[in-house]
């Protein structure tokens, strides 16, 4: 019995290493962040099975004569997004591994490309706004309506990068690996929305 | 207005179907009451009786009624409504049918059009018996439903979308029907009947109908006729052969020839029509017809105009 | 169960309670973490809910004692009709079968001292609490919902209801939906990684297996709703177009998507009723559930199968022929794992040696009023009768049979039998047996006539009806069986109120219960167990040398976890010990953090945009400091 560890215990690299090699299973909070996914996904489903559902009502499409749109920089973007999983897998190793400094730098990279995405993004929306509003017709309305809530999603996560960012540099416990692990699953998740998101918005172009 | 009392094929099947439902039903639910009733009386032994205590059995009874006579049940059930009977309450093929009659959904009341024909009236509509007719449904506003329980099943008024149902009378008679979708304030008041008659009654009415509106025959109807056009009824109501070509309202060309008012809230009496144009939101609240506050004098032509309206 | 004798013992359970034990008082029960009071704090917020609802009722029913009566005005029928569907379903029935009984029994029955994420669980309670209070600030201020708990468009668009009426419907609901979310996800990681080690998922109790099935339904289905939601919100308040044909919109999209997590929220409903009756059989009847292995997977299946079904609620709508039949396919098949659920209960009743206490009574009942909806639910299948009944008395019928009757009877029954255990207390069980009775009765006086005016043509929703239709007598039986309905569950709550004052000392275990809550004290100790349980079984309690292990363990001081607020963790499918959990204790984040999102949630309806960017910059901060505190600072 005293054999099972105390997860909550582990403080500093080497605990931390440690008790991440004996758990045979995720921690409670990985879990519990696998379903909010689950649900999130689940919203993201919804929403382009929407797009779709208004897309074949009508044989034209965009509606009202909006511009189909510009296919390069949305998928650039979403390019340079995906690729921050990378620096998330790498830092969660990293920390796994009791390699915290690296793990900081890692997620700190990731982070700051995912808010360059987010700015880009944001920027490619507002020229969108320029020539059609949300409320022209239900393709605005679906268009905006899927991106933002894809960018508040983006938002999110970098709220929660900002979080572990910070406190990474007080150290790391089983509490922040799992944080961070979870982040880095989150990410993934966001970057897979990202590209289901991007072909739908695209899709009149394609 | 009930679905056990048809008077069409479909319906006649629906009902049909439902009886040997409540057949199935009843012998499911009163098996099923037996055996707690056996449960009860043999409280005080474990055990299935004659087969005593034996998991077996009682698993393969749990599938038996479970799993496998339910689906003997289920298949069957839906073979004979899925797959044999939603046929004759489908969509009836356009040249199948004699005539097509659209009849558009309001809050709350049914405009009804005889497609061909400039034929146009409200919260009725006649048919010639033993015809079948094309029903197409149509909204002005939210999601209604037009049914009448005694010749068909009940079919939804989408905005942008045109549904139908064939309507077919076996006998004369008066079928009522009322929406059957939750349409807001007065959903309660929005009825309308299907007159099914012999085809020369019939296409003396639609002929009728077609006709412009009759001219006042007495000066007080006269009267009635000018109010009507300048005091603002003819805003929202038309009134063919006239100035009154409003649509916000039902079509009144030939209100007199109908037997209620307000889709089928009040009977159609003098008395009746000028309690409803004088005060429409005692009798229907909620109801789009403001009341005009014009006085009883004016109320009584205008009543004496309407009258005429056969 | 041995307690207390030897001295070891006796210092053990005193550290126990200090680690675990929560402050008495107001301020203990608003920073509570501790799953038995919350699930207490979600049984009396429910149940007042469940008492609204029933005003609503009684109010709809007294309009229609008669034709023609103006009891009710239409508006305010209206409002009556939707608000009352609104709140029985995601105010009381939902929170009171996950939030008052599966945060109460899940961690006792798995034999676990709380749920995996305890703070999570108390801000499931305030939020749901703060969107009860936000739907009804609505209906008081005279801005109920007046569409209906479905809430069609175009009549819920802003066009047809320009009031803020449904903005409170929408928001309200996006709000608790937050909270049964968070339920949700909190019990699928305690049912999978919180249950004492050796309890292998085949050693399960079904209670559990209902309840791992609803809150993945849950997970699943409430996104479409939330999608439903934000579409129309953004609609009426933001002018968006998804709904109106001219701008290329289809209200036909509002009904997929709702039906699609509608249909499964009506089985989210009954589940974990399904779950209390295999609890209560058991113990009652005196032998293990018949075909254990396929109730636990039926209990599943339906969870599952319940997805493709949805559009069985649109065959009035035109929709094309092959799409009806398929549903109307799938509708059917989902009978069989009902079916064998139902005839597994029959046969343990009638296999064992039922002693029909009021518990069973509830249950007995239940059997009867499910049969009775499922059958008329079956006959819906049959899509040329659903085309003549739906949307009648007929449809009115079937779903209160199966809601009140199939899914709040064992709810009752659940009271009863769970009773002595939270107060300690024994009920009045003559007067248990009558309030059953009155209310068994009632419900059939009031429901069962509904059948047969729907096949006389009454539409339901409807608030009048003209004396010439022949209606006038059945509505006024099923008006008077209400009042009788609303006695009776008047006497099922006295025998309650008065019994935990009054009611005779109950010991642990005064039903011979089959699972591991019976096995402590009643009401339990802040910690649930001195001793990690051994299980062997589903039937914990009845394995009686597993329970004299603990006994044993607890004088030897194993598996007593006394270091700390600690819980085990174990893996998923065969609960091996993995790790142990350190569990937070007293917080007032979660209070916070609800008082934060009911602020954006206010802004938005209010429509001050600025002010809810900012609400929701304070709700995000509100977060980060429910985030500050690490469990190992705790």
């Amino acid at each position: 019995m005293t054999s099972v560890p105390r997860s909550m215990e582990a403080s500093g690299p080497g605990e931390v290493k440690a008790m991440d090699r004996a758990r045979r299973t995720q921690a409670s909070g990985w879990w519990g962040a696998a379903l909010l996914i689950a649900t999130e996904a689940t919203l993201f489903a919804c929403l382009i099975a929407t797009y779709f559902y208004l897309r074949f009502k009508t044989s034209e499409w965009p509606l009202g004569g909006i511009e189909k749109p510009s296919v390069t920089l949305p998928l650039v973007f979403t390019g340079m997004l995906v690729a921050t999983c990378v620096p998330m897998f790498l830092s969660a190793k990293a920390a796994k591994g009791g390699a915290v400094r690296a793990a900081w730098w890692l997620l700190l990279l990731a982070a700051a490309v995912q808010a360059t995405y987010l700015g880009l993004q944001i920027h490619l929306m507002v020229d969108d706004l320029h020539s059609f509003k949300p409320s022209a017709n239900a393709y605005g309305s679906i268009y905006y309506t899927l991106i933002t809530v894809h960018h508040a999603h983006v938002a999110v996560g970098l709220a929660i990068d900002a979080w572990l960012l910070w406190k990474l540099s007080r150290g790391i416990t089983n509490y922040r690996l799992i944080a961070l692990r979870v982040a880095a699953f989150y990410w993934y998740f966001v970057s897979a929305a990202a590209i289901a998101v991007v072909l739908t918005q695209l899709y009149p172009s394609l | 207005m009930s679905p056990l009392n048809p008077n069409s094929p479909a319906a006649h099947d629906i009902a049909t179907l439902w009886w040997w439902m409540l057949a199935v039903a009843a012998t499911v639910f009163l098996g099923a009451v037996a055996m707690l009733m056996i449960g009860w009386l043999r409280r005080d032994t474990p055990g299935l009786p004659f087969l005593g205590e034996n998991e077996k059995a009682n698993t393969a009874l749990v599938v038996l009624f479970g799993m496998a006579i339910p689906i003997v049940i289920l298949v069957a059930l839906f073979i004979v409504s899925d797959l044999v009977l939603l046929n004759e309450t489908d969509a009836p093929q356009a040249s199948s049918t004699a005539m097509t009659v659209t009849v558009t959904g309001h809050q709350w009341f049914w405009g009804v059009r005889y497609e061909g024909k400039n034929a146009e009236t409200a919260n009725e509509i006649h048919i010639p018996v033993r015809t079948p007719v094309n029903l197409v449904v149509h909204t002005a506003d939210v999601i209604h439903s037009f049914w009448v329980p005694e010749l068909n099943r009940k079919i939804d008024t989408i905005p942008g979308q045109a549904n139908s149902i064939e309507l077919y009378a076996e006998r004369p008679g008066v079928y009522r029907g009322q929406c059957a979708e939750f349409c807001g304030l007065q959903h309660a008041h929005m009825a309308f009947r299907v007159y099914a008659e012999p085809m020369p009654k019939f296409e003396a009415w639609l002929a009728n109908i077609e006709r412009p509106a009759r001219e006042p025959t007495t000066a007080e109807a006269r009267q009635g006729q000018q109010y009507f056009m300048e005091d603002g009824c003819a805003a929202c109501h038309t009134i063919s052969g006239t100035k009154a070509k409003g649509t916000v309202g039902p079509n009144l060309t030939h209100l007199a020839g109908r037997q209620t008012l307000a889709a089928d809230t009040i009977p159609n009496t003098p008395g009746d029509l000028f309690r409803w144009i004088q005060n429409p939101q005692e009798i229907k609240p909620g109801a789009k017809m403001p009341g005009l506050g014009l006085g009883p004098g004016k109320f009584h032509a205008i009543v004496a105009y309407l009258t005429g309206l056969k | 169960m041995t307690v207390s004798t030897p001295p070891a013992t006796a210092v053990r359970l005193n550290r126990l309670e200090r680690i675990w034990k929560e402050s008495p008082g107001a301020l203990g029960w608003l920073t509570t973490v501790d799953h038995k009071r919350i699930g207490i704090l979600y049984f009396f917020t429910s149940l007042f809910f469940f008492a609204a609802g029933g005003v609503e009722a009684l109010l709809i029913r007294t309009q229609l004692i008669g034709p023609n009566q103006s009891t009710l005005d239409p508006a305010t029928f209206n409002e009556m009709m939707s608000t009352h569907g609104t709140t029985m379903i995601f105010f009381f029935v939902v929170p009171m079968s996950l939030g008052a009984f599966g945060n109460y029994l899940l961690p006792l029955m798995i034999g676990a001292r709380d749920m995996a994420f305890p703070r999570l669980n108390a801000l499931s309670y305030w939020i749901y609490l703060c969107a009860g209070i936000f739907l009804y600030v609505g209906v008081f201020s005279g801005n109920a919902p007046s569409a209906g708990w479905f809430d069609y468009v175009p009549l819920a668009s802003k066009a047809y209801s320009p009031g803020p009426g449904i903005d409170f419907y929408a928001l309200s609901l996006l709000f608790v939906s937050v909270s049964t979310t968070a339920g949700a996800i909190n019990a699928i990681v305690t049912i999978f990684k919180l249950r004492a080690p050796g309890m292998s998922l085949n050693r399960m109790p079904l209670f559990c297996f209902a309840f791992l099935a609803v809150s993945f339904a849950l997970i699943f289905a409430l996104p479409a709703l939330s999608t439903a939601l934000i579409l129309l919100e953004l609609e009426r308040l933001l002018g968006f177009h998804f709904f109106i044909p001219a701008a290329g919109g289809d209200p036909i999209l509002w009904q997929n998507l709702f039906w699609i997590f509608g249909h499964p929220e009506v089985y989210i409903i009954i589940l974990p009723a399904f779950g209390i009756a295999t609890s209560i059989i058991p113990t009652f009847v005196r032998r293990k559930m018949v075909a254990w292995p396929l109730v636990a997977l039926a209990e599943i299946l339906v969870a599952f199968l319940g997805f493709g079904v949805w559009a069985h609620h649109m065959f009035a709508v035109g929709l094309a022929s092959a799409t009806t039949i398929y549903f109307a396919a799938a509708s059917l098949i989902i009978v069989i794992p009902s079916g064998i659920q139902l005839f597994s209960w029959i046969t343990t009743i009638v296999t064992g040696t039922p002693r029909f206490k009021t518990p069973l009574l509830w249950i007995i009942g239940f059997i009867v009023l499910f049969i009775m909806g499922g059958l008329s639910g079956v006959m819906f299948a049959a899509i040329p009768f659903d085309q003549q009944t739906t949307d009648t008395y007929f449809v009115v019928a079937h779903f209160h049979y199966v809601i009140f009757g199939a899914a709040v009877f064992p709810l009752l029954g659940g009271m009863y039998y769970w009773f002595p255990k939270v107060t300690g207390r024994m009920y009045y069980e003559t007067w248990g047996k009558v309030s059953f009775w009155l209310t068994f009765i009632g419900t059939n006086i009031t429901f069962f006539p509904m059948h047969i005016l729907g096949l006389d043509g009454m539409p339901r929703r409807n608030y009048t009806y003209g004396p010439e239709m022949g209606w006038t007598g059945l509505n006024l039986i099923e008006t008077l069986g209400a009042y009788l309905l609303a006695l009776g569950l008047l006497s099922v709550f006295a025998n309650l109120a008065i019994s935990i004052f009054k009611g005779e000392k109950a010991g642990n275990d005064p039903f011979g219960g089959d699972t591991l809550e019976w096995s402590t004290t009643s009401p339990p100790p802040a910690y649930n167990y001195a001793v990690i349980p051994k299980v062997s079984s589903p039937y914990a309690m009845w394995d009686t040398e597993d329970r004299e292990d603990d006994a044993r363990n607890l004088e030897l001081g194993r598996k007593t976890l006394e270091q700390g607020h600690e819980t085990p963790a174990s893996t998923a499918v065969d609960a091996d010990w993995d790790e142990v959990l350190e569990m937070p204790s007293h917080s007032a984040w979660p209070p916070i953090v609800a008082l934060g999102m009911t602020g954006v949630f206010a802004m938005i309806i209010l429509e001050q945009w600025f002010a809810a960017a900012i609400a929701t910059v304070v709700l995000a901060l509100t977060v980060a400091g429910f985030h500050l505190k690490e469990p190992e600072e705790a």
